[in-house]
């Protein structure tokens, strides 16, 4: 592990990584409801993949983006590689510390100050209080709530929360910083102020991996993109190529699909729908 | 070499399958590395909860009364069961079960109710129940002012200072208390009706134990059949109760090498419990 240091090697390695949901635990399950299942043996095909056979590395200072359409697995991407899920195949290897940013309107009790929010979430991440206090100024700064910081979170705006986790997330310093879906957030100032941020911690070596559909932001400031789909890795190269790449294949599903339909609609018309149930 | 040790590195994979010790040693490290996160999340339980009634903490005061008053008009004046002093002789009982009952139903919720911040990032599970549990202790500590002016204002001949020893006999229950919050609020992350069927059962487990009766008359009423003593026996809340109410009411020493056994049992089932939560805890991001 001597070459571990930032700045040189990887910080990210996956390896064959696969996550399988099962859907027998949904959010509406009850004991009723599984013992029914077990007795009429609907068990099968009660399982399907969020990530299959996923492989790549990210190297200290790269910003990866990973695009794909809806349901692609790119949140279980970033699930995994911070470390919330547990891959069901292959391996996950990260090296440094991880931070993650992931749909910032969710605050953490909004019963709580600002100020408390910070500390609160500095807990659950697991840095200890000195550490906390010596950058909670830094956060309050860069948020830049001005009075609401002491007011409880219950009367923020969203864009206030968005600004909140973003300072939080980035002010604690870390090696790899997982963002999901964010950057589309906060007024316009904040928005320049985030990209700002983003890009000084891309210069100081750290890894960022990026799930994002703003796609100028992907070719703009990203210099490696991932496609998904299904689960899938599709490609892996430039951001310029396998953005043109994303809006082909997105183009032509949107065809298929309204193909699709036409022939349904005319279909339809000559009542053959009806007869063929 | 000291670059190396800046840089924590992690490696994940399903093929890594701890084994109970493992689980085991990495849940104390994870609740004795925590505590200042499990201080938070009391801190803010309470604060939440003083923050949305009228009267604040003063509930904790009142409630456990309002019960009590309740209770003494059924029992003692409606059907005339009454026991000698009874407004102290149910208070024994009502404010350790509203402790209990308290600190289960808010462990039931406490990791479905994080849901969003489980699915955001990773930390260790296993401190929502303990805090919820935890937070209980402090409107119990409440209820311990009231207890305290109905021994000295009304009942000052049966005040003694055996009452000194409550917080021995509430510690077995915190424990016990403690076991069950782990295995209810991971299980009711799968099954939803954990939280349904631990209202109506509480509610039944209250009547079943010795809270507004004494362990005496369950006895007269079963004429000398053992079996109902060994069923006693084994509810854990006859146990506390008897031994609340030999501390507040009989002015007596509690039965120790119950409470000892009651203890013991607890342990274990805080282990197995502690397990069976951190078994379960690496699906709960899947299942949220």
């Amino acid at each position: 592990m001597s070459e571990a240091t930032p700045g040189d090697g990887w910080a990210i390695d996956t390896r064959g990584l696969g996550v399988r949901y099962s859907l027998r635990f949904t959010r509406k399950t009850t004991v009723r409801g599984t013992l029914n299942n077990l007795l009429r043996r609907r068990n099968r095909a009660m399982d399907f993949w969020a990530l299959r056979d996923v492989s790549f590395r990210v190297e200290h200072g790269e910003v990866l983006a990973v695009i794909g359409p809806n349901g692609a697995g790119k949140s279980t991407l970033l699930q995994c590689l911070a470390g919330i899920i547990t891959p069901d195949t292959g391996v996950v290897e990260v090296r440094g510390r991880i931070s993650t940013l992931m749909s910032l309107n969710v605050g953490f009790d909004s019963q709580l100050t600002g100020v408390e929010n910070i500390l609160l979430a500095g807990a659950f991440l697991g840095h200890s209080h000195e550490w906390m206090m010596a950058r909670l100024d830094d956060i309050v700064e860069f948020a830049d709530l001005g009075p609401f910081i002491d007011a409880p979170l219950k009367v923020y705006s969203s864009g206030m929360r968005a600004r909140l986790g973003f300072s939080i997330a980035t002010a604690v310093d870390p090696d790899i910083l997982l963002i999901d879906e964010v950057l589309g957030t906060g007024d316009q100032v904040f928005r320049e102020k985030s990209k700002a941020r983003i890009v000084e911690m891309v210069g100081a070596a750290k890894a960022i991996v990026i799930v994002t559909h703003d796609l100028d932001w992907v070719t703009e400031f990203c210099n490696r993109a991932l496609l998904l789909d299904h689960g899938e890795v599709v490609a892996e190269g430039a951001p310029q190529d396998l953005v043109e790449l994303y809006r082909e294949r997105s183009a032509r599903v949107k065809s298929k699909r309204a193909r699709r339909a036409e022939r349904f609609l005319e279909a339809a018309q000559r009542g053959e729908v009806a007869a063929r149930r | 070499m000291s670059a190396t040790l800046e840089v924590p590195a992690s490696f994940r994979s399903s093929a890594l399958r701890p084994g109970t010790l493992d689980l085991l040693r990495e849940a104390v490290w994870e609740v004795l590395s925590r505590r200042r996160l499990i201080r938070y999340l009391v801190q803010a339980d309470l604060k939440a909860k003083g923050a949305n009634t009228l009267l604040g903490n003063l509930w904790w005061v009142i409630d456990p009364l309002l019960q009590m008053g309740v209770y003494v008009v059924l029992v003692a004046i409606i059907f005339q069961r009454s026991q000698p002093d009874y407004p102290l002789f149910v208070f024994a009982a009502i404010l350790p079960w509203k402790w209990f009952r308290a600190s289960v139903r808010d462990a039931i919720g406490s990791v479905r109710s994080q849901d969003r911040l489980i699915r955001q990032i990773k930390f260790p599970k296993i401190v929502l129940p303990i805090a919820a549990a935890s937070s209980g202790i402090a409107s119990f500590a409440f209820g311990l002012i009231p207890l305290t002016g109905l021994l000295l204002i009304f009942f000052p001949h049966r005040a003694s200072a055996y009452v000194l020893l409550l917080p021995a006999v509430a510690l077995v229950q915190f424990v016990f208390t403690m076991a069950l919050a782990l295995f209810v609020s991971a299980a009711n992350v799968f099954f939803r009706d954990v939280a349904i069927v631990a209202r109506r059962g509480l509610r039944l487990w209250f009547y079943l134990s010795p809270g507004l009766y004494s362990v005496e008359q369950v006895h007269d009423i079963a004429g000398g059949q053992s079996w109902v003593g060994v069923l006693m026996g084994l509810n854990p809340f006859a146990t506390l109760f008897e031994a609340y109410r030999a501390v507040v009411y009989d002015a007596t020493m509690p039965d120790w090498r119950a409470l000892a056994l009651l203890l013991a049992a607890s342990l274990v089932l805080l282990v197995i419990g502690t397990w069976f939560f951190k078994r379960l805890e690496p699906s709960f991001a899947k299942v949220l």
